[in-house]
């Protein structure tokens, strides 16, 4: 006869670390960059968010090997682009991802109400807000500065990356602060969008018509009415690829630059930045959370 | 601390309306029930409890913290599964179940391990790796429960655990509450409008009504005393309640059912003895009790309230 038997163990208490609003914030961040990313989800929800990866790294992928292959002499002729001319081949991969990873990080929660559940948790809606833009922000990094970093390593294995540790160091602090500058006002604005209906695909579709309307519309203003150029501080897809351009040091020098100054670039997407955030602290502030 | 919530004097407004106007009471150790109907107040007061928002007077203590004050701390050691149905769909419970853990602060290990339990406890531990929204009602009620009492709480808010199952899931759910309450020794607080569902498994219970507590205590304490016994013959009722008048007793009459008032042991002897000096047959004895509905009924009649 066995000796096998069901053992109920009964209910357990706890009581060992607990580790508060932090552990809860940090929690919370890593589940919404999983759900953005399709992760432990079915394979649908998988597909964007991978294809949209694979299309900001492809190019860098082809000048690595183009570096790698191809002979020093053409490599010399700037055949390859510059780190802030790069973000010119991922400018549409990023938009997309954008209107694509908030609103898969915040509508979901307030469409089912998860987002009572939260809130009965040591989270408040500020610090939840915080952890979805924190998770929203790291998520974007992915493709405003992993590329980037990929490159630069991949050239400096290859020789052709910048010349010694302090140059490296320094690229790799430029390459890191323009993401997360690039990522924090895509991440406030593309929030804002989600935090104005619970619905994803209006949010997605909310936040393109944004960037592009607002890209057009300045476009027309100061190119065909010669308008005057601060115009271009609207211009919501020109304005943080501008600034991380002048984080590399390229600013005006740059050929679809628009000649703002950095003092102006930079004023334009703190307020932006700004004005996004508080509009979704203020829509979240008068939510009636439904328990 | 035997109470796990107090409350003295507390109020609420939202706007024009009043929710909850100076509310006393003390929630004890095991299942209370809150009862009351739609609007009564009581959402608005669990809401205060969990410290999501700050009463407008009075004072309110949770687990010997103010939620005002102290509101995430509360919170980590509360477990709250809401009325609505709030559960993503495309989700596993296994997954949602320990991410709500971590989110009470529990370390990544033991969210993991706990989950399992907890969803064995409600009776899921075969379905816990299915998304939610392939589950039944009766199951997203059960991990709505699970994921309330994952993080080993010190309290449970339940608002309606009841809501949309079937009469054998819900004598299952009240069992799991009962057990929950009793076996697991985690205090309880049910909101409910079924006044059967609280009779059934609570210990004690806090009636409300327009945002004021009409009555609170244990279910004995609220039923009242002992109304008596309930003496039911197949015949000659009339002739038994003469006997038992001339024995001292003050009986009322309906049909062949004779409500006894009086709580002395010696009413026994002298139904037994008014009974066979009738000669009739004893169909049914037993004490008067007063239904817990009886008791709202009466609470929430014109004129009632305290």
């Amino acid at each position: 006869m066995s000796d096998a038997r069901i053992l109920d163990r009964g209910y357990r208490r706890y009581d060992g670390p607990r580790h508060g609003l932090r552990g809860a914030m940090r929690s919370l961040a890593a589940h919404s960059a999983q759900r953005a990313l399709g992760l432990r989800r079915p394979l649908s929800s998988k597909l964007f968010p991978v294809l949209s990866v694979v299309i900001a790294y492809l190019p860098a992928l082809v000048f690595v090997g183009m570096a790698a292959f191809l002979p020093d002499d053409l490599i010399e002729q700037d055949l390859l682009p510059s780190y802030p001319e790069y973000y010119g081949f991922v400018t549409s991969a990023i938009i997309v991802f954008t209107a694509f990873v908030a609103p898969e990080v915040l509508c979901p929660d307030r469409r089912n109400g998860l987002l009572g559940l939260y809130l009965a948790s040591p989270l408040d809606r500020n610090t939840y807000l915080l952890s979805k833009a924190a998770s929203v922000m790291g998520v974007l990094g992915l493709v405003t500065t992993g590329p980037l970093v990929l490159l630069l390593l991949a050239y400096t294995f290859e020789g052709s990356g910048p010349d010694g540790p302090d140059d490296f160091l320094l690229l790799l602090v430029r390459i890191v602060v323009a993401g997360t500058l690039v990522s924090a006002v895509y991440a406030s604005i593309s929030l804002a969008a989600s935090s104005a209906t619970d619905r994803r695909a209006f949010a997605s579709a909310g936040v393109i018509l944004l960037l592009l309307v607002s890209s057009i519309v300045t476009a027309i203003a100061v190119e065909e009415v010669d308008g005057p150029e601060w115009l271009w501080c609207f211009n919501l897809i020109a304005m943080p690829f501008e600034l991380a351009q002048h984080v590399f040091g390229a600013g005006a020098e740059m050929e679809d630059s628009t000649g703002l100054t950095f003092a102006s670039v930079l004023g334009a997407n703190l307020a932006w930045t700004a004005a996004a955030s508080a509009f979704v602290w203020v829509r979240y502030r008068k939510l009636a959370v439904t328990r | 601390m035997s109470a796990v919530v107090r409350a003295t004097g507390v109020a609420k407004r939202w706007g024009a309306t009043t929710a909850l106007d100076g509310v006393t009471l003390e929630v004890g150790r095991g299942v209370t029930g809150l009862l009351g109907a739609n609007g009564a107040g009581k959402t608005t007061l669990l809401g205060l409890v969990l410290g999501l928002h700050r009463p407008d007077g009075g004072q309110l203590e949770v687990l010997g913290l103010d939620p005002a004050e102290a509101g995430p701390e509360i919170r980590a050691r509360v477990g709250y599964s809401p009325e609505h149905h709030v559960l993503p769909p495309d989700v596993h419970a296994q997954d949602l179940v320990r991410h709500l853990a971590e989110v009470h602060g529990l370390p990544k290990r033991e969210a993991t391990g706990r989950a399992s339990d907890a969803l064995w406890q409600v009776g899921l531990g075969e379905e816990r790796f299915r998304p939610i929204g392939t589950m039944s009602t009766g199951q997203k009620q059960r991990v709505k429960l699970a994921q309330a009492l994952v993080h080993d709480p010190a309290l449970i808010l339940l608002d309606e655990p009841t809501d949309g199952l079937d009469p054998v899931q819900r004598d299952d759910m009240l069992a799991l509450i009962r057990r929950v309450g009793g076996e697991f020794g985690i205090d309880v607080v049910l909101s409910s409008h079924l006044l059967e569902e609280v009779e059934r498994i609570c210990d004690g219970a806090v009636i409300l009504a327009e945002g004021r507590v009409v009555a609170a205590g244990t279910l004995d304490e609220l039923r009242g005393p002992d109304r008596g016994l309930v003496v039911e013959v197949d015949d000659r009722a009339d002739v038994v309640a003469d006997g038992l008048r001339r024995r001292g007793g003050e009986v009322t009459l309906d049909g062949i059912r004779l409500l006894v008032s009086g709580r002395d042991e010696g009413i026994y002897d002298d139904v037994l003895e008014a009974v066979t000096e009738a000669g009739v047959g004893l169909r049914r004895l037993q004490p008067a009790t007063v239904s817990l509905e009886q008791v709202f009924l009466g609470l929430s009649s014109p004129g009632s309230k305290q």
